[in-house]
């Protein structure tokens, strides 16, 4: 295991009589962007503030290369983080808030300046934070976690409140520090957000694992061999295929899944019983519907019976 | 699929280690936000500006109406004197057989004894050996000054005391039965002449009565007299008169005496002398205080203080800023000690020079509105008790900061912790107007109230039997010990934010 790396092993955490972490384990490698996802509430938070010592865990450990964050001396030349873009006091200028950070290692505010100006705050830092949009909250909140110049990034919902240029932006410079062997940890109620730019994905669900896989095999896997079929004679084409052994779904009014079945007997078995087919091909699942497949079980908010979209 | 890089390392080095760079990071908290720089402004402002509206009250000291002892201290000297001359060396010897109130009642400091004085004005100086009903023999001198002999209650049972003069050198004696003596003490009284009136004396302190409630108070105050007798006078040494005069050591007449009451001395056909009279040798503890006075406007640069304590650390944790701290700082314990350290001395500073600036300028108020030498010191910034009060003050401003950083700490939200910090500060003050006088005390003692002692300028002695009213300035507990008890608050609540801190989550 090298340095540059977050540790959770046997996470534990609970408030009261809600269990918020329960044996969460994971691990971060440097050198990639890891996507931190699950629906609000399913422990995301909790984990993040549990490395950086915020809050102290039940049970379990958490580490940065090998060590308890509290016993890091120079913490922010160790682990970048972001948990509240909001935790601005408002009346302080932008410049003067990641100046107290500097100060506090005995960085020079000259690095100050670099670190505004790599994130395009240079002019907006000598305003008053109150007055910031979040999107200029995400980008100084982003600011301070790069002041350090620290090989583990910690961001949590960075994309919020971003402009679409703002997404483009912070999804290259995610991969650009990720590519300088940095690891990064990138948390997201939003799988789409992390298209793209997630090599990697720890997926969680009331507290719990559930998927800790490469993006590649994640969305292989949720493929898988499903066939896409577009009818407007919905319900002669479900009863059919299922006659024959398909497992068939219900995706939308014309549209239907099905698995268990190849393309090829497919298109043989509803042309024989005539049944009007206006598209027939093989499905390519989305990271949202990896997702999806993923969380099914571990949704605690707000789902719909056909498992359409996940409201967060 | 994992990429196997070199782990990144930071290019950044940490120029300054410790203690140091934490503070300078919380410095930098504390002057970037502007309404913060602004409320520490308002407090100096405000705190000297109340200080000059409080020290309006003027008072008329007519001519002669005000005594100062031999040290300038205020004093009140009225007392029935047997008197006579003593040139040179010599002593006088007397058996205190009784001591009574004329009308019944007897005050605890009643006094009846001989006494040594340079001359009958009064606020000369003297030295006295005296007998009380509750507190013993005494030996005083110079109104300030007082030791306990033994705990014989002359009211009760006949004591012989004796006074001796060898120069400048007074020793005082007492007996049981005239033939075995103890010595009290033997003082030094600088200035006395050759000759010297002796004899002895009676005297009582007004008799005062406080009815107090929610709403108001009542002071009733009455002249006591007493009759003491006295028995075996004799004195040692030259005399250029042969026989014992009487005269009535009148300052002023205490408030309720009937009009023109004199004292009177009787002498019984063996010899015994009774002497009927009124009025005290005392400090007189009853003028106003102008130090005190001069720092009416600390209790509103309070409220200033304690919001700057508080939202030092509860703007963090009200909107999450408290992670940031932590993070950048995982040593908690560390980021309170150096948040208590910029505040103390922040508000030290400008409390500091807001009590500097306020004093003299209020004395100064308060000199052109009558309370002048010689009835009231002339104090400059530098005397000691001036010293004191100011710099104590200051102390005082920042102790409540620190106070109210401790409590926000513990409390986290703001309007928690405010309420909470000035429940303990300001509202046992109000009370203490209000309340029965030993509640009031409790209160004075028992909350960081007690430290505004530390602004007190008139010394309360012990042998002076006195209400001490709190809206007259005066205070339970000697200055330090009063500052002392804030202190204490203080650093309990530190203690208690340091060790939630270490344990809470945030």
């Amino acid at each position: 295991m090298s340095d540059a790396t977050i540790e959770v092993r046997d996470l534990r955490k609970r408030f009261g009589r809600t269990v918020a972490v329960d044996g969460l384990s994971f691990t971060v490698q440097p050198g990639t962007v890891t996507g931190f996802v699950g629906p609000n509430g399913a422990g995301k938070s909790t984990t993040m503030r549990a490395i950086l010592g915020l809050d102290a865990p039940d049970q379990g450990t958490a580490l940065i290369g090998g060590r308890p964050y509290r016993d890091l001396r120079t913490p922010l030349l160790e682990v970048g983080a972001l948990l509240d873009a909001a935790a601005l006091h408002p009346s302080r200028r932008g410049r003067d808030h990641l100046r107290w950070l500097a100060h506090s290692h005995g960085l020079p505010t000259h690095r100050v300046d670099e670190v505004l100006e790599q994130v395009g705050m240079d002019k907006a830092a000598r305003r008053r934070a109150g007055g910031y949009s979040l999107g200029m909250r995400q980008r100084l909140g982003i600011a301070a976690a790069l002041l350090g110049d620290p090989p583990v990034l910690l961001l949590d919902e960075p994309v919020n409140g971003l402009d679409p240029e703002g997404i483009q932006w912070i999804r290259t410079l995610l991969r650009r520090l990720a590519a300088e062997g940095r690891a990064v940890l990138v948390s997201s109620h939003l799988m789409s957000e992390l298209e793209d730019t997630a090599d990697h994905l720890v997926v969680i669900g009331r507290g719990r694992l559930i998927a800790d896989r490469a993006v590649a095999d994640l969305l292989a896997a949720a493929s898988g061999d499903r066939v896409r079929l577009r009818t407007a004679a919905r319900t002669e084409a479900l009863e059919l295929l299922a006659r024959e052994g398909g497992t068939v779904t219900v995706t939308d009014r014309e549209t239907l899944t099905v698995t268990g079945l190849p393309v090829e007997r497919i298109v043989e078995l509803l042309s024989e019983a005539r049944v009007p087919v206006t598209e027939v091909g093989a499905h390519r699942a989305t990271l949202e519907e990896a997702y999806m497949e993923l969380t099914r079980e571990a949704v605690e908010f707000g789902s719909s019976p056909d498992g359409e979209e996940v409201t967060p | 699929m994992t990429t196997t890089l070199t782990p990144y390392r930071s290019r950044l080095h940490p120029a300054r280690a410790g203690f140091a760079r934490l503070l300078r990071a919380e410095w930098a908290k504390f002057w970037t936000v502007r309404a913060w720089l602004l409320v520490l402004a308002v407090a100096a402002a405000v705190t000297v500006v109340i200080s000059q509206l409080g020290a309006s009250g003027s008072i008329d000291t007519g001519a002669g109406e005000l005594i100062a002892g031999p040290d300038g201290t205020v004093v009140r000297d009225a007392f029935r004197f047997t008197h006579r001359p003593l040139t040179g060396d010599g002593s006088i010897t007397v058996r205190v057989t009784g001591l009574k109130g004329v009308r019944g009642g007897l005050e605890s400091w009643a006094k009846a004894g001989i006494i040594v004085k340079k001359d009958l004005r009064p606020g000369s100086p003297y030295a006295a050996v005296l007998g009380t009903p509750d507190h013993g023999v005494r030996m005083q001198w110079n109104f300030t000054q007082d030791t306990a002999g033994s705990t014989a209650d002359v009211a009760s049972a006949p004591r012989w005391l004796r006074l001796t003069r060898k120069g400048d050198l007074l020793t005082g004696y007492e007996s049981a039965d005239g033939r075995t003596w103890t010595k009290i003490k033997e003082v030094r009284l600088d200035g006395l002449p050759r000759t010297v009136e002796v004899g002895p004396f009676v005297a009582t302190p007004d008799h005062q009565k406080l009815h107090r409630s929610f709403g108001g108070t009542s002071e009733t105050s009455g002249g006591g007299e007493v009759t003491g007798t006295f028995g075996h006078l004799s004195l040692r040494g030259t005399s250029a008169a042969a026989r014992w005069t009487s005269t009535d050591v009148s300052g002023p007449i205490p408030a309720g005496v009937r009009e023109g009451a004199t004292g009177r001395t009787a002498v019984s056909a063996s010899g015994s002398y009774t002497l009927t009279g009124h009025g005290d040798i005392a400090p007189d503890e009853t003028v106003g205080d102008t130090v005190q006075m001069s720092f009416q406007g600390v209790f509103v640069g309070v409220l200033f203080m304690v919001a700057l304590g508080a939202l030092f650390v509860t703007s963090e944790y009200k909107r999450g800023l408290i992670r940031t701290t932590f993070t950048a700082t995982p040593g908690r314990v560390r980021v309170l000690a150096a948040k208590t350290l910029v505040i103390a001395t922040v508000t030290f500073v400008v409390g500091l020079i807001a009590t500097a600036v306020a004093f003299p300028l209020a004395q100064s108020r308060l000199r052109a509105n009558g309370y002048k030498p010689p009835a009231f010191p002339d104090y400059s910034l530098l005397d000691a008790t001036a010293l004191r009060a100011v710099v104590g003050s200051a102390v005082l401003l920042s102790l409540v900061a620190v106070l109210a950083l401790a409590v926000g700490a513990l409390v986290r939200s703001s309007a928690g912790t405010i309420a909470t910090v000035l429940v303990l500060v300001i509202l046992p003050q109000i009370l203490a107007f209000a309340l029965p006088l030993p509640t009031a005390h409790w209160l004075l003692r028992l909350t960081p109230a007690a430290a505004y002692a530390i602004q007190q300028g008139l010394t309360y002695y012990p042998q002076v039997e006195h209400n001490c009213l709190p809206e007259s300035g005066c205070y339970p507990m000697a200055p330090w010990n009063g500052l002392l008890v804030l202190v204490a608050y203080a650093a309990v609540a530190l203690l208690l934010a340091g060790w939630r801190l270490r344990r809470r989550d945030v």
